[in-house]
């Protein structure tokens, strides 16, 4: 061993008095749900923690469960996906409440996108500026008036949720595009199960692995009639592509192919698989790649990933994209602010999940309130995602705060403020074996089909930096499994040894020896059976 | 070849097949208790249940994870996997003439590696996860072994049918023990429990198109031949293997009860509608297996009952 372990995984764990853990209370005391946790992890001990993370980063070097990390200057190279071996606990009611809240977003979302290309009533309305949703990157004129079918738009969606120091969930940003990570939580709980199972003895932790099975009753629900059983596949941009594995994964899980580009073909405006046995009919997609990309003829003529012709099929209602091309409207940083409005105008309820305070840089007024509080805010790009471009105010030197100020003078539309969250802290192993509070936010899954599924918990990713506030994987961030409690416990049914067997008796055998057959072949291996015996 | 041998065999491929099976399904019923229920109703499987159909369920003993975790190593328990797999060796030490040196070899490794070089629970200190995974790799080095280096001839198939006829015999023993009744909320409950108990979610996900509960789950685990742990397909197999190894297969007992199983799985799987109750078949094709077993012992070992502790 490098380092020499702690004494004790937990004695000298002081949360951060800034922000809420969510695992101990400011005394540095754990917090009731946490005790038998908290008990568990001082039994394994720093040795005993940092075997499992040993054993942890075996098992997922051995699988090819790796992450691609982007280095100084540009290199990248895999490692091991970190997984902390801390669990995150959600109890039942905070579930309910945070399930209920999604819920009702990802509605209010999917109205919107089916507004937006359609009667167009939140504009007319006057609740979104049409400027805004017209100069927004994602918003796809090739699919106007587009019905998919169910009018569902946003099949897939995972939210980003953060806690405040109050305890407050909120939205930090929302995802209908093709929000990736989900593969993460089956995998971490599966790996959790294998390499610390004594942290599961006193949780009823829900189960998450059905997750593939609800993605592909929604994907199978959304396929336009087909004669037989609908063909659902899973369109990745290939294996050099960062979340190649979770396309791999959930392809395996649903028991459907993954397919390429170069696998699809449209043919009268059908979609084909190129097979073994000639061109056979797929009826839904579930596609991992950017709208921009899906068809070099409605949109990027550069594109080398996309299938010639798919919009046209889907505009005739031959072929189901999951999600809708298009969908990309809905989660830009810039209309984020207007989700809770959203919710009113379409569902005409109060929003359960809050969102963060967010800036529009386009109002002159507004700009130059941001430009003097710069040091105390956060600002991104909305353009980007993964974390990168992201200021956080009062990390930053003077220096970028002013080169940040320049560039959000010329152009502010690219631009949005947000109010800096005190992300909440759960304690997360170090080296040695010893727990740091570090921050956390949570994705959780929706499936949205006929109804909403959304599996308990999600992916709660960890800035494994001391003090860092960027959790994206890309950028060094790590994960742990998320724990959602059940009610109550579920007793087993009793199981009764084995009854005797008491069911009805097959027919009688032909005997045999002395032949009771009367066919006449059977007479024949009668008499060959006795010359046999004969020589026996 | 002489009586004993071939029994040997049988029951080294039956040992070989018992420990794979419990390992697959010790691992697989940890993992699911450790979690709370579904959101829909879903078929149960636990610890009491493996234990019931690996006829080690008494009053006395722990339940739960403590109960399985006397299901990997506790040698004094004939139901663990390291006491199947000692079985195993024994039988494989008197049979180390028929069956290549380099097979012995691999059953030899695997049980002094389960052992542990005497210290008893290395693996356990974290769930029956690596113990399992140790079983698992092994019984499929020794098959591989066997399948690549020993002559195709009666001893194969010997060793061969009693793998079969005991991954039939664990899957129809687990069919019957968890598939809930007809009347129960659960009788098409989620059950993905009962494919990872045998390795199959996968083979399932790529074969049967709806979710993986009950009903289309215990189908694909009787009938369906594509899928080499089915009971139809094990039957198939035995079918052939008894065939190969009998020197007059068309008067013999043990051959035409085979034969006649599969005509009745096969004529099962065209008649029985989609959602019919399986309960009774499993049982039945269970008795049926027993004396076949009764029969192979008749016929080909001279009578000879099971070798040692056997349930």
């Amino acid at each position: 061993m490098t380092a020499p372990a702690a004494a004790s995984a937990t004695a000298g764990y002081q949360p951060d008095a800034r922000f809420m853990d969510e695992l101990f209370e400011p005394d540095g005391t754990p917090r009731p749900v946490a005790r038998a946790l908290v008990d568990a992890l001082e039994h394994l001990g720093p040795d005993g923690l940092v075997e499992a993370g040993r054993r942890r980063d075996a098992i997922f070097v051995a699988q090819a469960i790796t992450f691609e990390t982007k280095g100084d200057g540009g290199s990248t190279h895999e490692r091991p996906f970190p997984l902390d071996l801390v669990p995150r606990i959600l109890s039942a009611d905070e579930w309910v409440a945070i399930k209920r809240g999604l819920a009702q977003r990802i509605r209010a979302l999917n109205h919107f996108v089916d507004d937006v290309y359609h009667g167009r009533e939140i504009i007319r309305e006057g609740i979104v500026p049409w400027l805004l949703v017209a100069s927004c990157p994602h918003f796809e004129r090739a699919v106007h008036d587009i019905h998919s079918p169910g009018g569902v738009y946003t099949h897939v969606a995972g939210c980003d949720l953060v806690r405040d120091r109050d305890g407050t969930w909120r939205v930090l940003e929302d995802n209908v595009r093709v929000p990736s990570g989900v593969s993460y939580v089956l995998e971490n709980r599966a790996a959790m199960a294998r390499l610390v199972p004594e942290l599961f003895a006193r949780y009823p932790v829900r189960p998450v692995d059905h997750y593939p099975q609800l993605l592909l009753r929604a994907l199978r629900a959304m396929a336009p009639s087909a004669a037989s059983e609908a063909t659902v596949v899973v369109w990745t941009p290939g294996p050099a592509n960062p979340a190649y594995f979770e396309h791999a994964f959930l392809a395996r899980q649903m028991g459907v192919e993954l397919v390429e580009a170069s696998d699809l073909v449209v043919r009268d405006e059908m979609l084909y698989l190129r097979t073994t046995r000639g061109l056979e009919r797929a009826h839904t997609v579930y596609r991992r790649l950017d709208d921009g990309f899906i068809d070099p003829l409605s949109f990027r003529p550069d594109s080398l990933l996309g299938v010639p012709g798919l919009i046209r099929a889907y505009r005739a209602g031959n072929v189901a994209i999951a999600n809708a091309p298009g969908t990309g409207v809905a989660d830009d940083k810039a209309i984020y602010r207007f989700v809770p409005d959203m919710i009113r105008f379409y569902l005409s309820e109060e929003p359960i999940l809050h969102n963060v305070e967010t800036y529009l840089l386009s109002d002159p007024e507004v700009l130059e309130y941001v430009l003097a509080r710069l040091d105390t805010l956060v600002v991104k790009p909305t353009g980007e995602s993964g974390g990168r471009g992201v200021l956080i105010g009062p990390n930053a030197e003077e220096a970028e705060i002013e080169h940040m100020r320049g560039v959000l003078r010329s152009d502010p539309g690219r631009w949005i403020a947000q109010d800096l969250v005190s992300l909440s802290t759960v304690p997360t192993i170090d080296g040695d074996g010893s727990l740091h509070p570090r921050h956390v936010d949570l994705r959780p899954f929706a499936v949205f089909g006929e109804r909403i599924d959304i599996v308990p918990g999600g992916l709660t990713r960890v800035a494994l930096q001391e003090g860092s506030l960027i959790v994206n994987s890309s950028q060094g961030g790590g994960s742990k499994d998320t724990w959602v409690l059940a009610d109550g416990e579920d007793s087993e049914p009793q199981v009764s040894p084995l009854a005797e067997p008491t069911a009805q008796e097959l027919p009688d055998l032909p005997d045999l020896r002395f032949g009771q057959w009367t066919d006449q072949q059977q007479q024949q291996q009668q008499s060959k059976q006795q010359s046999g015996q004969a020589s026996d | 070849m002489l009586a004993r041998i071939a029994r040997e065999l049988y029951w080294l491929g039956r040992n070989l097949a018992r420990a794979e099976f419990t390992a697959r399904a010790v691992e697989a019923v940890f993992q699911s208790e450790l979690h709370g229920a579904f959101d829909s109703p879903s078929v149960t499987f636990g610890a009491g249940g493996l234990l019931a159909m690996l006829g080690a369920f008494d009053d006395t003993q722990p339940t739960g994870t403590e109960a399985l975790a006397q299901l990997t190593l506790d040698a004094a328990r004939p139901g663990s996997m390291l006491a199947s797999v000692e079985r195993a060796r024994d039988g494989a030490s008197t049979v180390r003439d028929v069956i290549s040196a380099e097979m012995w070899e691999a059953i030899n490794i695997t049980a002094l590696g389960l052992r542990g070089g005497g210290q008893p629970g290395w693996a356990a200190a974290s769930g029956p996860y690596l113990s399992s995974q140790y079983v698992k790799e092994r019984t499929a080095l020794i098959w591989g072994v066997a399948g690549r280096s020993m002559l195709r001839d009666e001893a194969k198939c010997f060793l061969d049918a009693g793998g079969l006829i005991e991954v039939s015999d664990m899957v129809l023993r687990m069919l019957r023990v968890a598939l809930p009744g007809p009347d129960s909320p659960r009788a098409d409950g989620y059950a993905p429990i009962l494919l990872k108990a045998v390795g199959g979610l996968h083979a399932y996900l790529r074969a049967v198109t709806s979710p993986p509960n009950a009903h289309p789950v215990a189908r694909f685990l009787l009938f369906e031949r594509a899928y080499p742990d089915s009971v139809a397909a094990c039957v198939d197999s035995l079918h052939a293997a008894f065939t190969a190894a009998d020197s007059g297969p068309r008067n013999s007992t043990p051959v035409l009860r085979v034969s006649r199983l599969a005509a009745d799985l096969d004529f099962q799987r065209r008649a029985l509608p989609d959602g019919a109750e399986l309960t009774s078949i499993c049982e039945r094709t269970q008795q049926e297996l027993a004396r076949i077993d009764q029969d192979v012992a008749e016929r080909y070992f001279a009578g000879a009952a099971a070798p040692g502790a056997w349930n």
